[in-house]
Parts: C-alpha cells; sequence; structure tokens
C-alpha cells in the first residue's frame, strides 16, 4: 500500500469518511475537517508513520500534500 | 424583585436509563444499575455505575475531535432536557450552569499514558479535559450566548450549579437556563486514586449489584457512578405564558461551607445548609415530606447527615421520609445533584416516595425514617428536598415543591 492509500485507511479509521470519496488534491476541509480534526489527524499519523511533523510543516491541507511530506520525513530519517 | 423559578424540561444520562420516565419508573422499583468492574491487569476490582450511552446519536467522528466523554454525555443530556421543555431557540438571554467534579478524566488519563510511552501526546488533549470543556459543548450545540459557568465543587457541584441558575432566573437576569452536571470519570486510574482514598464500597460481597447499601449497619461505602443530567429552568411566569408543562417549582436552595476539615462532613455545616434553604423556600420541616438524601454509604457520612436533619427536624423526625437514590444509581460526583434533582422533581411530580435499597438492618446511629420499600405511594407529598454534600466542605440543599 502507497502512502496515499495508508492515509485514506487512516481517515477512515479515525473519521468514518470512505477512502473513494477522498481525492487526493482537494483541501481536507472540503470533507468537513477543521482544524479540531486537524490535529487529530496529524497526531493519528505521528503515530501510525513513528514520524514527528516539524512545526513548521504541519500546514499542508490535501492528502496528497500529506503523503508527500510523510514519504520526505520517512526518507530522512532512513537517512 | 424575586421571580418564581420552575422546572419545564429534563433530560439524563444515567446508570438507570436515558429518559426521565424510565429512570424513575426503575428508582420506583428498586432495580440496581451497580455492577463489578473487573480488569486484573489494570487495577484491582470495583463496583461500580456506568451509563449506557451511544454517542453516534449525538456526536459524528469529525464532531467528536478533542471531545471528551463528559463533554458528550453533557450535550446528549442537556439537548434532551431542552427539547423536553419544547424550546427550540435559545439565545443570550439563556444560560447554562454546569457542575462537574473532574472534566475529562479519560483525556486526562490517556495524556499521561502516552507521555510515559511513545512521549506523544494527543494534542486535543487540553481543550478535552478541562474542567469547563462540558458547559463549552452545551452552549454551542444550544446556541446559548448568555452566561455559561461551570461550578466544581465536589459532589456538590452540579446542586450549586442548579442553585446559581435558579437564581439568575429568579433575579430576571435570564429567561432559560440549562442547569444540571455530569461526571465521567470510571478510568482505571481514576478508580484507583479511589481505591487509595479507602471510601469505596467492598466488591466483595456475593451481589455486586446491592454493594451500595445506605444507612444500613453493614455499610462499607461509596459506588463511583458516570453519567449526566440537566433541568431546564425558568419562570413560573413565563411557563405559563408559554403553556409548558411544569413538573415542580424549584422553591429554594440552601449553600454552606463546614469550614472544618477537607473530607469529613460536619452537622453544623449541613444545618445552616438546610435551615438556609428552609429560610429561602419560605416552607417549614414539617412541609417537607421527603429528603433525597446524600447518603453515600460511607461509614461516617450517613451518621453525620442523620444528625443533621434530626437537628433541623427535631421531634417531626418521623415526618420526613429518607432514602438515598445512590443505592441503585451509584455516586455521580460533579452530576449527582442534578441526576438526584431530575429524581426528587419527579417524586414531588408524581406523588410517590423513592426506595432506599439494600439497607438490610438500620444503622441505629442513622435515626431517621427510612423509605425501604419499592413502590411506596405518597399522594399528600408537597415538597422535598434533595441534599449534597462535597468534600471540601461545601453543602447544597435544593427544595422542590409541588405545583397544582
Amino acid at each position: 500500500m502507497n502512502t496515499l492509500e495508508e492515509l485514506k485507511q487512516l481517515i477512515k479509521s479515525s473519521f468514518g469518511i470512505e477512502p473513494k470519496t477522498l481525492k487526493a488534491d482537494a483541501p481536507l476541509a472540503d470533507y468537513g475537517l477543521d482544524s479540531l480534526s486537524l490535529a487529530e489527524l496529524l497526531f493519528a499519523i505521528e503515530e501510525h508513520f513513528n514520524l514527528d511533523f516539524p512545526d513548521d510543516r504541519a500546514d499542508v491541507k490535501t492528502l496528497a500534500g500529506l503523503a508527500a511530506l510523510i514519504d520526505e520525513l520517512k526518507l530522512a530519517a532512513i537517512a | 424583585m424575586k421571580r418564581r423559578v420552575v422546572i419545564t424540561g429534563l433530560g439524563l444520562v444515567s446508570p438507570l436509563g436515558d429518559t426521565p420516565d424510565q429512570v424513575f419508573e426503575s428508582v420506583m422499583s428498586g432495580r440496581s444499575a451497580v455492577e463489578l468492574w473487573s480488569d486484573d491487569e489494570i487495577a484491582p476490582p470495583a463496583v461500580v455505575a456506568r451509563s449506557p450511552f451511544d454517542v453516534s446519536s449525538w456526536f459524528n467522528r469529525l464532531q467528536l475531535a478533542g471531545v471528551d466523554r463528559v463533554s458528550q454525555l453533557a450535550v446528549a443530556a442537556a439537548e434532551m432536557a431542552r427539547a423536553d421543555a419544547g424550546l427550540a431557540a435559545l439565545d443570550e438571554n439563556s444560560g447554562v450552569y454546569v457542575g462537574s467534579g473532574m472534566g475529562g478524566a479519560a483525556a486526562i488519563e490517556k495524556a499521561f499514558n502516552n507521555h510515559l510511552e511513545s512521549g506523544r501526546v494527543p494534542p486535543l488533549t487540553v481543550p478535552a479535559f478541562m474542567p469547563n470543556a462540558p458547559a463549552a459543548h452545551v452552549a454551542m450545540r444550544a446556541g446559548i450566548h448568555g452566561p455559561v459557568f461551570t461550578y466544581s465543587i465536589a459532589c456538590a457541584s452540579s446542586a450549586v450549579a442548579i442553585s446559581e441558575a435558579a437564581k439568575a432566573v429568579s433575579r430576571g437576569e435570564i429567561d432559560y437556563a440549562l442547569a444540571g452536571g455530569s461526571e465521567a470519570l470510571l478510568v482505571p486510574s481514576v478508580i484507583r486514586a479511589w481505591q487509595a482514598l479507602q471510601t469505596l464500597a467492598s466488591p466483595t460481597g456475593d451481589d455486586p449489584s446491592k454493594a451500595c447499601r445506605p444507612f444500613s449497619k453493614d455499610r462499607s461505602g461509596l459506588v463511583l457512578g458516570e453519567g449526566s443530567a440537566f433541568l431546564v429552568i425558568e419562570s413560573l411566569d413565563s411557563a405559563l405564558a408559554r403553556g409548558a408543562r411544569i413538573y415542580a417549582e424549584l422553591a429554594g436552595s440552601g449553600i454552606s461551607c463546614d469550614a472544618t476539615h477537607l473530607t469529613k462532613p460536619d452537622a453544623a455545616g449541613q444545618v445552616r445548609a438546610l435551615h438556609a434553604a428552609l429560610r429561602d423556600s419560605g416552607l417549614s420541616p414539617t412541609e417537607i415530606g421527603y429528603c433525597n438524601a446524600h447518603g453515600t454509604a460511607t461509614l461516617v457520612g450517613d451518621v453525620i447527615e442523620c444528625e443533621a436533619l434530626r437537628q433541623v427536624w427535631g421531634n417531626d423526625i418521623d415526618q420526613l421520609a429518607v432514602s438515598s437514590t445512590k443505592s441503585m444509581h451509584g455516586h455521580l460526583l460533579g452530576a449527582a445533584g442534578a441526576l438526584e434533582a431530575v429524581i426528587t422533581t419527579l417524586a414531588v411530580a408524581r406523588g410517590a416516595l423513592p426506595p432506599n435499597m439494600n439497607m438490610t438492618e438500620q444503622d441505629p446511629a442513622c435515626g431517621v425514617r427510612v423509605v425501604t420499600e419499592p413502590g411506596t405511594p405518597a399522594p399528600d407529598l408537597k415538597a422535598a428536598i434533595s441534599n449534597s454534600f462535597a468534600f471540601g466542605g461545601t453543602n447544597a440543599v435544593l427544595v422542590f415543591r409541588r405545583i397544582d
């Protein structure tokens, strides 16, 4: 499973939103995520992927953006 | 000028159910919701009273971000009270008055567990556990823009909240109040803390549902419960003008503080609250037919409460029927006064005396007339009181009067 699909599954388990309805480039706000639920999602991502978002990078607004950031942080952790 | 204040809506999520009718019927039949909680790996067994609750009826998954169970229960109970009162819209002329002893216990426990395990603490921990979160959620859900207050006074929290709400309505500061309490602290670390205090009922009896035995010679302590209850309070004139159903009049209240000991109750302090409540309501002791006692079933507490009642009622003490319904729904701590206010309101409205269950033999040191039989009618019941006496020494007494 690629990072984007993993993210969609995580959103499903966190908020019950069906993965097939999620578009990679749509703003997460379109799915009803507000500042509070987004904070919870970022926390769930950190727990799931065992990584820490740097404070200045936690403002990604779309799934595609989030997936790219996760991949970047995972690579940085290996390197 | 003081306006007369009445109760026109009831809502609750309690160990005995989530409709006023169902809860009152359960109480009158003597049904207990107390059960054994056991998870040997986390904490020693305890007897508790949990509230069955389906959160999906009240919040979708996105709305639940940062909402602890204590706020979930509060929103459900308050919304049911508002609907029961037939009030569609509330605004800046309305207020929210909520009692809670602890706030979001589950959120606090999770934060500490995470802190010690992964080091990553959920980002919404603070707004989830803050004690005023239940009041804030109730206000947001109902669109209430007036005073939104939280009272954290241990076991007297919600009785004080109701008293304060009634005063605000009585003074004309607001038209409607949603007043009540919420508590949800049945998580292992908090149960352990209560066990450490040596005040909980023994879980070792044959029948856990009978673990809470107020005024009984063999009582062994209190049973922790969870839940939420709310009342809609408005002026008598307002209720009459809009043709609302009136359950009972909130005739008065009395508050005092022992100022003697952090956890040990004091009869003199309780007597002051009882006298203040009678004075505020303009009623004499013999006009009060029923007392929903604080009656937690601790060794010391029950004796002191009976002593206080005897001092105030004197030779008329046998005219006062007394019961602790905690024998069935447990001790809801910050929400206890609210749940017991709902039960006492219905006792007055329906002319019936809720029983005090599980008293195998009355403690001679608890010399009051205890209601031992389920289903006791009291058609002549005109007024009743509900006692809430807190750790920290604050005593609250609410007075309810029948509206004919």
